[in-house]
């Protein structure tokens, strides 16, 4: 009998001590289920890729539609408006640039921000194609418009709101030559540029492919006004 | 019967006040430990109805047994055999096993009468 008693009090602190233990499990189990688990971040990341399918398929149904539209307008004069607008892929002569992170190696103590490209590298370049006389640019497959960005993106840019990351390639329509010329300027951005170990190759070609630009065009604040006469300062 | 209860309630009870989590790494190694308990309650309870209900016994089982299934799949985990699974099936064998029996003695109970000297505590 006293065997049993004394039981009774055993099982009742070994169940003490097994609540315990199942509360924290339980508690546990609720954490790990509320955690992103892999399972779940594989899950979304499929999903994402898909969502980009989808999206690239819709854009391109977009330009499609967009193109067939044109095409039922009135010709001649709205094709030479969407060629201005960048909303018409181009073809010709050019130049197409290529541009890498440095591969030199960098020694101890220098900032590696030197030896990575940046926005404003680019945006020389772009500059530089502008003033020689580009009449198109695209940045890695994005057209670039009045109001396309080229921006720092972390480790990335960011054009036309699409990131990319190294390496660049810029293609331009124009007089070859004269885009060539520009770009490999005495002093000119290609020559800084490889101070800094960048690598920059420049090739003249004849058949530059430009994209459309594929994002969409919105006017949310601005509007059509009539002329108005400004004294210029 | 109603002291078990009330420990377990107050186990309960405790382990939601205090804020202990297990990390992620060692969750596995605890529930084996927590399943192991788990029989060693049920190997009691029927050790109770059977009449052969050691407490030394008894709570030896319960902490060697946790702890041993935990070492045992630590040591797998170290040698990599996965003997989580292994710990899973034998242990979760042996609880129904016991509830089986366990089941089995409380009706043979109703139906016979008690044996001597043995005070039910279900």
């Amino acid at each position: 009998m006293k065997n049993i008693r004394r039981g009774k009090w055993s099982i009742a602190c070994v169940c003490l001590v097994l609540g315990f233990m199942l509360a924290v499990q339980l508690r546990t189990t609720e954490d790990i289920k509320s955690n992103v688990s892999f399972q779940r971040i594989e899950d979304i990341s499929a999903r994402l890729l898909e969502t980009e399918h989808e999206r690239d398929k819709l854009k391109e149904e977009l330009q499609q539609l967009k193109h067939q539209t044109a095409e039922e307008g009135s010709g001649a004069i709205s094709e030479e408006i969407q060629m201005r607008a960048g909303l018409a892929p181009l073809e010709g002569q050019g130049v197409k640039i290529r541009l890498d992170d440095s591969n030199k190696t960098m020694r101890s103590g220098e900032n590696p921000n030197l030896y990575v490209i940046h926005d404003d590298d680019l945006l020389r370049v772009v500059n530089e194609l502008r003033a020689a006389g580009a009449e198109a640019i695209a940045i890695n497959g994005q057209r670039l418009l009045g109001t396309s960005e080229i921006r720092c993106a972390g480790p990335t840019l960011s054009v036309n709101n699409v990131r990319s990351s190294a390496p660049f390639e810029v293609s331009a329509i124009g007089n070859k030559k004269d885009l060539e010329n520009a770009m490999k300027m005495r002093g000119g951005v290609a020559e800084t540029l490889k101070v800094w170990g960048i690598q920059i190759q420049i090739e003249p070609a004849d058949n530059i492919y430009i994209p459309a630009y594929k994002g969409t065009v919105r006017h949310e604040y601005a509007k059509l006004t009539e002329e108005r006469q400004e004294e210029e300062k | 019967m109603v002291l078990p209860i009330l420990g377990l309630l107050a186990g309960l009870g405790l382990g939601y006040i205090f804020p202990v989590v297990i990390p992620f790494a060692y969750a596995k190694f605890f529930s084996v430990a927590l399943l192991a308990s788990l029989d060693a309650v049920f190997g009691g309870l029927k050790a109770t109805t059977t009449g052969t209900f050691d407490s030394t016994v008894f709570i030896s089982g319960f902490f060697l047994n946790a702890l041993m299934a935990a070492f045992l799949v630590f040591i797998g985990d170290r040698l990599g055999i996965d003997l989580y699974y292994v710990a899973l099936l034998a242990l979760g064998f042996r609880i129904f096993k016991n509830l089986a029996v366990l089941r089995r003695n409380l009706f043979n109970r109703h139906h016979k009468g008690l044996p001597q000297g043995i005070e039910p505590m279900i």
